[in-house]
């Protein structure tokens, strides 16, 4: 994507430090099943806040809330000091929702869909049509303007799937996983679109369960498991939490369980956390434990095939917090 | 046999949608019903009836006018209602009886009886002949009880029952129909004539949106991934088409068996009435594997052949017999084979034919489906072939 | 441009761009009208050759022949030769002639002195009408002689002397039958196939409006372009007018269409141009109606296409689409009036034989009840649409 930070700027003028978006007690069952469970976070202008978990944490859910495409039971959403919710759409002129999927109509072209979704933002006229003209150039399909949106290829679906949600210049930027089975390259070029507009002063929720992009990418991360925002903070400030543990990845074959309980009962080590055949700890000192660790593996008649051991970081964060670890 | 496994793999997956059983079965049962019904009254002609006053005279004429077995007589309370029925087509003609009619005729007067027709008069003479026919009798006996009053002491009513008994026990004058043959050469309205077409019909239509789900199959890439396997592309085009054959099969056996215990339909020599059902199966399936090639999208496949399908099956007479159009229609209603089934269907059950008589559509028939599951073939693989 | 108006051109060029859309919504009817209205030509009156074969040659026979021969009965009947009753029996057995008279020998003779010959009139099986047809003239001519044989007998039986039957029957033979048929016009117009199947047909193809309109909502759901329209500053029931007014437009141009086409190139007649415009416009805020009930009732897209199908067929059999319901029995035909089609179809079908537009009032409204009634089941299942 090209970079013009005008074309980015928000509409409203806001000074750095305003709250932007501010969701309090955030609640929403499905039946019995509870998805969101009292989630409060709040995002400035020109902050990119992060909400980290695994696949069922409820990250979907609490952005669908924030959007106002799902009704709360329980909680409020405000952006920019207006509410949001299913039933007050005025407020949503200040989202731009990227969902997780690609979102655009197939038998239209890329113009079309992007005329379509402007007038639903109240754009009109030559206005609409400049403004279709700069995000096509942003996004970088100019010259594929006038072709179906079924002939792209995935990364011109997913610029695209972007491209559709600034045309209103919003205020409020929320992707939902944005990366997800997405190839490295465009990956990368998702990444530094986002990083650009956070810059030119768009608050950005981004929801992920990849470590490495939250770490990278937003200023404050949000965890959030089963429902609960169990931590909150910077990544420094979160990985503080878990202090000088070291985590210990290791792959590995045979009688897992028992390998695992005679992990549990060494010293020093906090977390074991098993699954098919990967086994993670979180442990103090790991290049001095890594010796003993082995040791009861072989004793149990586990082979290993591949250990790493890594310095404090925001899976060892979930680690320590959830007793289970951030798979994908 | 892999071609088997492919076929019954997609026989399974094909069942289980219910939407598609419903075509298969339920859709053609309300047809045949539907039109069974309709066509089984229409051989007579339909006439209403306004009854005047219910004095002796009219209602006699009434009755004798809904006794005669070449009418389906309908009363109606007013002239207006009358009407309304002959103008939706309900009726071909509508008799008014005149309110003045006894007083008209015991006092000797001659008195006309209106009978209302849409449209011009020359084009309704059908109708108007037959109820001519019974006025007139009916007025045979009031002219001969008149006439025995006249020339008698007995009072007019005993005359009229003895004129009426008379005519009726001692007909003077007689005509007698003779009807020359026994077998005819169209299917017989009713039952007997829907179910056959309808049959041929649906199996034709539900083949060729079938093929959507061929091209359903090709879109899924699943053809792509089964050729991957150690399977030759002819071994998929025999198992799309044994699949097919065996669904038109069923519900061939489906309509004929409902059709026999529902609706009477006797289905004629069975071992003719087997090759048949056999036979146009295969052109169904033909057609079914073709449409599965020459459409791209499902959605196309479905909408576009049921139209052809219709189309088809109208210039073939599957919806009004081809004795009713022009020849050079009919004609052209042979160039597609749902004539030529309806053909030899007329044969097995109006003429009582067996597999001699009928030998020359099936081979017609065959050349049909031989060529339309050559070409079917052909397209599939390379259609399989080629990405 | 509003949201409504965005989204239902929206839907439109979709729709449009969906060819299988303009064939069953445009082609099909009109291409379907067209074969009919080749099969069918003109107003069909009844017609069949006859033959009469006169073994007699007497004088009364030669009345008969004379009558069948009349220029009244020309457009019912084609009176051919035949050479003798075994060559009437082959050409009425081969189709050739609709039916025969064969009058015997001595025929006329018999009359005149009272005795009884019958005519034979040669029928059938295929031909049950045109056999009809011929017996009841038969005994329309024969009737006339029968009133003086049954008149004299009837004196005769009444107490008449026996000897002055030839008195009798001269006297008799004066007089004349004293009822009498006549034909008027009941100021109707007969109904032609084109003019019923023509609007029948539209009917039925437009109703597949239902199911692209039912897949149509399903794709953007399952596509996730919906979500997309819920994240936008537009209402809730925004969404449900564009996608309605998308259905409406395309069911209304379908059926118009194929109004404008067949009555300009085939000749057929709707009625009365407001009336037909009001009864389109009914037709399609039904279809609305129908389209919304699938999409509530239905939960997949499969699913959506299967219902929208079953109710397309199931109405339009029902209505008479597809068969002259004229011609059904009356169960047939009351149950047709439990369809929005059915009432389209009465209307035009009145229109056709030459009522003015007041029969279009009764019809309306029950469509539009019809439509209605549906809109009002599709509200009441809608929560199972939206997840809110």
């Amino acid at each position: 994507m090209t970079e013009t930070t005008d074309s980015f700027s928000p509409s409203t003028a806001m000074s750095q430090g305003t709250t932007m978006l501010d969701a309090r007690h955030l609640t929403r069952r499905f039946g019995t099943r509870v998805a969101v469970d009292d989630v409060s976070f709040h995002v400035a202008y020109g902050e990119t806040y992060g909400l980290l978990g695994p696949n069922g944490a409820g990250k979907t859910t609490s952005i669908r809330l924030v959007c106002g495409l799902l009704s709360a039971h329980g909680g409020e959403v405000t952006v920019a000091g207006m509410p949001v919710s299913t039933t007050e759409p005025k407020s949503k002129a200040q989202i731009g929702y990227v969902p997780q999927d690609v979102s655009l109509y197939p038998d239209l072209t890329a113009r079309e869909n992007l005329t379509f979704f402007g007038r639903l933002y109240r754009l009109s006229g030559s206005a609409l049509r400049q403004r279709v003209d700069e995000v096509l150039e942003l996004i970088d399909l100019s010259d594929r303007g006038n072709d179906r949106v079924e002939s792209f290829s995935g990364g011109m679906k997913r610029r695209l799937n972007i491209g559709a949600s600034l045309l209103h210049r919003p205020s409020l930027l929320v992707l939902d996983e944005p990366t997800v089975g997405v190839d490295p390259q465009s990956r990368h070029a998702i990444l530094e679109s986002i990083r650009t507009l956070g810059s030119a002063g768009l608050a950005v929720v981004y929801t992920t369960h990849y470590m490495e992009e939250a770490e990278k990418l937003c200023d404050r991360i949000g965890i959030i498991d089963h429902g609960h925002l169990i931590a909150e903070g910077t990544s420094r400030d979160l990985v503080s939490q878990v202090g000088k543990k070291d985590r210990i990845t290791m792959s590995a074959n045979g009688s897992l369980a028992a390998f695992a309980e005679a992990c549990r009962s060494m010293p020093g080590i906090e977390r074991v956390d098993i699954a098919d055949s990967s086994v993670q700890l979180l442990t103090e000192d790991g290049r001095l434990r890594l010796a003993q660790v082995l040791e009861a593996a072989s004793r149990t008649g586990t082979s290993v095939k591949s250990v790493e051991v890594d310095e404090p970081d925001l899976e060892a964060v979930f680690l320590h917090l959830t007793g289970t670890a951030l798979r994908e | 046999m892999t071609a088997l496994a492919l076929a019954v793999a997609e026989l399974k997956r094909v069942t289980r949608d219910r939407t598609f059983m419903f075509f298969i079965v339920l859709l053609p049962i309300l047809v045949i019903l539907l039109v069974g019904v309709t066509t089984s009254s229409s051989s007579n002609i339909r006439i209403g009836l306004v009854p005047g006053q219910s004095t002796p005279l009219a209602t006699q004429l009434g009755n004798d006018l809904q006794a005669d077995p070449a009418f389906t007589t309908v009363r109606y309370s007013t002239r207006a209602k009358g009407v309304d029925a002959l103008r939706r087509g309900e009726l071909q003609a509508v008799v008014v009886i005149p309110t003045t009619l006894d007083a008209d005729l015991q006092s000797g007067r001659t008195t006309q009886i209106p009978v209302l027709v849409s449209g011009a008069i020359e084009n309704n003479q059908a109708a108007v002949t037959g109820i001519s026919s019974v006025v007139a009798r009916h007025g045979a006996t009031v002219q001969a009880a008149l006439f025995a009053t006249t020339h008698t002491s007995r009072a007019f009513a005993e005359n009229l029952v003895t004129a009426r008994t008379l005519q009726r026990e001692a007909p003077v004058v007689a005509v007698r129909t003779e009807v020359v043959n026994s077998k005819g050469v169209v299917l017989p309205v009713g039952y007997s004539y829907s179910a056959p077409t309808m049959l041929v019909l649906f199996v034709f239509l539900n083949a060729v949106a079938g093929g959507a789900a061929i091209i359903q199959t090709r879109k899924y890439g699943v053809f792509a991934r089964a050729l991957a396997a150690p399977i030759r592309p002819r071994d998929l085009v025999l198992g799309e088409g044994l699949c097919y054959f065996a669904l038109a099969l069923i519900q061939s056996v489906l309509i004929v068996v409902v059709g026999a215990v529902m609706f009477d339909v006797s289905w004629g020599d069975p071992a003719a009435a087997v090759a048949l059902v056999g036979m146009w199966a295969l052109v169904g399936t033909g057609a079914g594997i073709l449409s599965g090639t020459l459409f791209r999208t499902p959605e196309q496949a479905g909408a576009i052949g049921p139209a052809v399908g219709i189309a088809f099956a109208m210039l073939g007479g599957c919806m009004w017999p081809l004795e009713i159009v022009p020849q050079s229609v009919r004609l052209a209603g042979h160039a597609f084979p749902h004539a030529w089934a309806v053909d030899a269907w007329t044969n097995l059950l109006s003429r009582g034919g067996g597999l001699a008589e009928i030998g020359g559509y099936l081979g017609i028939l065959a050349a049909y489906a031989v060529g339309l599951l050559a070409i079917a073939s052909l397209r599939l693989r390379r259609s399989l072939v080629t990405p | 441009m509003s949201a409504v108006l965005a989204i239902a051109i929206k839907d439109l060029r979709q729709r449009l761009r969906d060819r299988s859309a303009i064939v069953l919504g445009f082609v099909a009817p009109l291409a379907v009208a067209w074969l009919i209205s080749m099969a069918f030509g003109s107003a069909a009156s009844f017609h069949t050759n006859v033959a009469v074969v006169d073994l007699d040659r007497g004088q009364v026979a030669a009345g008969f022949t004379t009558f069948v021969k009349s220029p009244e009965l020309a457009k019912l009947l084609t009176v051919t030769s035949a050479v003798n009753a075994e060559d009437a029996k082959a050409k009425v057995a081969k189709g050739d002639l609709g039916a025969a008279f064969v009058i015997p020998a001595g025929y006329s003779d018999a009359v005149t002195s009272g005795n009884n010959r019958p005519i034979t009139v040669l029928t059938s099986v295929d031909a049950s009408i045109a056999g009809q047809v011929a017996r009841s003239l038969a005994q329309s001519f024969t009737a006339q002689i029968e009133a003086v044989q049954l008149s004299v007998n009837a004196a005769v039986s009444a107490g008449a002397p026996a000897a002055s039957v030839g008195q009798l029957a001269a006297e008799a033979a004066a007089l004349r039958l004293p009822e009498q048929t006549i034909t008027q016009p009941a100021g109707t117009k007969t109904l032609t196939a084109i003019n019923y199947y023509a609007p029948a047909m539209g009917i039925f193809f437009s109703f597949f409006a239902i199911g692209f309109g039912a897949r149509g909502f399903f794709l953007e759901r399952n596509g996730g372009t919906l979500d997309r329209l819920a994240a936008a500053p537009i209402g809730p029931g925004t969404i449900l007018m564009g996608k309605s007014l998308a259905t409406f437009v395309y069911g209304a141009a379908s059926l118009s269409t194929v109004a404008l086409f067949t009555s300009l190139i085939f000749g057929a007649y709707w009625g009365p141009p407001l009336a037909v415009i009001a009864l389109i416009v009914a037709l399609a805020l039904t279809i609305v109606g129908m389209t919304a009930l699938v999409i509530t009732a239905a939960r997949t897209e499969r699913q959506s296409e299967g219902f929208a199908s079953m109710l397309t067929f199931g109405l339009v059999l029902l209505g008479g689409n597809f068969i002259f319901v004229g011609g059904a029995p009356e169960m047939v035909r009351t149950l047709a009036l439990f369809t929005p089609n059915g009432w389209a179809l009465r209307a035009l079908t009145d229109f056709s034989g030459g009522a003015d537009w007041t029969a279009v009032t009764t019809p309306l409204i029950a469509i539009l009840a019809f439509g209605l009634g549906t809109g009002v089941i599709a509200f009441a299942l809608r929560r199972r649409v939206v997840n809110q």
